[in-house]
């Protein structure tokens, strides 16, 4: 990805830089609350969980409100906060079970199809027609390149040293 | 007034498609053109110099394409109907400079030409030259009044430029063979907004372009229309000018009286309304998908939207797959050494340079954590240049506290995060 191609957001500093830092910072908080001394199953799955929704947080952050993906993220990651997970947990059965129901109702156009499939996948994009989805999900493919890059410089940093 | 006539017709078609080419767009300047050309005897008006009467056959047909173009002026012209009956009837659509809906794709007979005649209030027993000469024209500003454009009514009255209009059509009639304008362009109907086409278009086209405002000669195109041979043609073009009529209301890019994008139907496509703007949803659709072709590696050669979309779907996935296998990598790092990654990631990810080598060479095991800070920040610092975080140069402390240090003064010096508290502890953003 080139960082030109990315966003150039409110100041001088690109995308990359932005989700740099944020994540990076994240990471240290993480790191700082919850230090790496047992290396038990569920301690890792705690710290992976929060990893992964900083690098998300710290994502949609760095996107502002500009895209529908990112207030999806972000208000979805405000409802986390305000809620309890048990909450969540109840909905998210709840919209599987939603899922299943919608799947074994109809079969829709091979198209219409992957398009719901597309809407699952990029946050936010229930509620888009097909082609703003297409825009988001652009966007959204540059984010997640940008993250798994990051994400990879970390980890390897990390490996090395 | 009939060698009048040829002339005026002959110079009407130079002067239309000379005006044609230029400016399909402004329906005005062809309405009162003809119908200027029509009812005025003079000559003058007409750019070229009388033409032999062959041209009236076969000239019609780009008068009658100009005027098709136009309509939208609303030029409620009276004679519209008259013009529909005879030959001239085509250029009697143009000088109207209505709308699509014509139902004149029938030129009427000498007998109904003459029979409308009377019922047009303004034409009386006009001057085919009268005709010919307004038809030629170019000048017409506007397509204006039923009486006739202000052209016209320079030259003439409008009155008498109808009626002038009138006489000139009948006459033309017998010599112009209708039939051969209305058939000429078949297609003529569907491309309502095709300028360029002007010349080709028949006659029928501009039938159905015109729609009369004028309810009366609405009214009497209309009866001239059912009684055609050639109802079938009107017909047929009538319902389709009817949507064109509506879309290009709403769609005219000539007269854009609404803030609606525009959208023109192309040679051979369909001009519904639904179809206009299904047109270029899937344009729209079709853009995004190519932007997106780009993005996803190796989809340079796979065309279809079905196919398409599954790869992005897949790429999509594997990112986000990416990203949890990552991050549960780096749950199993030690976080010890999270300083020398805000060097080095700058420089890996935004510069690319050797500098993370120097980073790297300091690293055996995350595991045996605490001296290596120290060596690591020394090793690095000289090796790692200032990234874009521009985090300042550390002082040699404890792991932690060169850690916490780092930080805050990186972050104090650099960072415009709002969620960096005074203690250097870093809030989330939100």
């Amino acid at each position: 990805m080139n960082n030109p191609k990315l966003l150039s957001l409110n100041s001088t500093t690109s995308l990359i830089s932005r989700f740099t830092r944020g994540f990076i910072q994240a990471l240290i908080r993480i790191n700082k609350q919850r230090p790496v001394t047992s290396s038990s199953p569920r301690e890792m799955y705690i710290r992976h969980r929060r990893i992964k929704s900083a690098a998300d947080k710290s994502m949609a952050l760095a996107v502002r409100s500009r895209r529908n993906w990112s207030r999806a993220v972000l208000a979805r990651f405000r409802k986390k906060r305000r809620r309890h997970v048990l909450v969540r947990r109840i909905t998210t059965c709840a919209m599987k079970k939603r899922g299943l129901e919608n799947k074994k109702s109809g079969h829709k156009e091979a198209s219409h199809g992957q398009a719901n499939e597309l809407r699952r996948l990029v946050p936010g994009g229930e509620a888009m027609d097909l082609c703003s989805l297409l825009e988001e999900t652009a966007h959204y493919l540059k984010c997640l390149n940008t993250q798994v890059q990051v994400m990879r410089c970390v980890a390897d940093s990390y490996s090395t040293i | 007034m009939g060698s009048g006539d040829g002339h005026d017709m002959g110079v009407q078609h130079r002067s239309e498609r000379a005006i044609n080419c230029p400016s399909s767009g402004t329906s005005s300047n062809q309405l009162p053109k003809k119908v200027a050309t029509l009812a005025t005897s003079t000559m003058s008006m007409y750019k070229s110099s009388n033409v032999a009467d062959p041209f009236f056959g076969s000239n019609w047909e780009p008068i009658v394409s100009l005027n098709q173009s136009e309509n939208y002026g609303g030029s409620p012209m009276v004679s519209h109907t008259e013009f529909s009956n005879s030959p001239y009837g085509a250029i009697v659509m143009e000088n109207q400079g209505i709308r699509n809906t014509s139902h004149f794709a029938q030129y009427p007979s000498d007998s109904s030409f003459v029979e409308l005649v009377p019922k047009l209030p303004c034409f009386g027993s006009g001057s085919f030259s009268e005709m010919v000469g307004s038809f030629g024209q170019p000048e017409c500003g506007q397509t204006a009044n039923v009486g006739g454009p202000r052209n016209y009514i320079s030259n003439k009255e409008g009155c008498n430029e109808r009626t002038s209009t009138n006489g000139a059509l009948s006459q033309e009639e017998e010599k112009i063979s209708e039939q051969e304008a209305i058939e000429a362009s078949p297609n003529g109907k569907r491309r309502k907004r095709e300028p360029a086409s002007n010349s080709p278009f028949n006659p029928t086209k501009n039938v159905e372009g015109k729609q009369q405002k004028d309810g009366e000669s609405y009214d009497v195109s209309k009866e001239l229309n059912e009684k055609k041979p050639k109802t079938e043609q009107n017909n047929g073009l009538s319902g389709k000018q009817v949507d064109e009529q509506s879309k290009d209301y709403s769609n005219s890019g000539e007269a854009p009286k609404e803030n609606y994008i525009h959208v023109r139907a192309r040679r051979g496509q369909a001009t519904n309304s639904h179809s206009l703007a299904e047109r270029v949803r899937r344009e729209k659709i079709s853009e995004r998908m190519r932007l997106l072709q780009e993005l996803v590696p190796g989809c340079n050669k796979i065309t279809g939207k079905a196919v398409m979309l599954d790869e992005i779907i897949n790429y999509v996935q594997s990112l986000q797959q990416q990203v949890e296998f990552l991050s549960m990598k780096l749950a199993t790092v030690n976080p010890e050494l999270n300083i020398d990654i805000d060097r080095v990631l700058p420089k890996d990810i935004l510069h690319s340079r050797g500098g993370s080598a120097a980073v790297i060479e300091f690293g055996p095991e995350m595991n045996s954590s605490h001296p290596y800070p120290r060596a690591l920040f020394q090793g690095i610092m000289p090796g790692i240049p200032n990234s874009n975080l521009q985090f300042p140069p550390l002082p040699q402390t404890a792991v932690d506290n060169e850690l916490q240090n780092l930080f805050h003064m990186g972050f104090e010096s650099n960072l415009d995060m709002d969620g960096l508290g005074p203690d250097g502890r870093l809030k989330p953003k939100l």
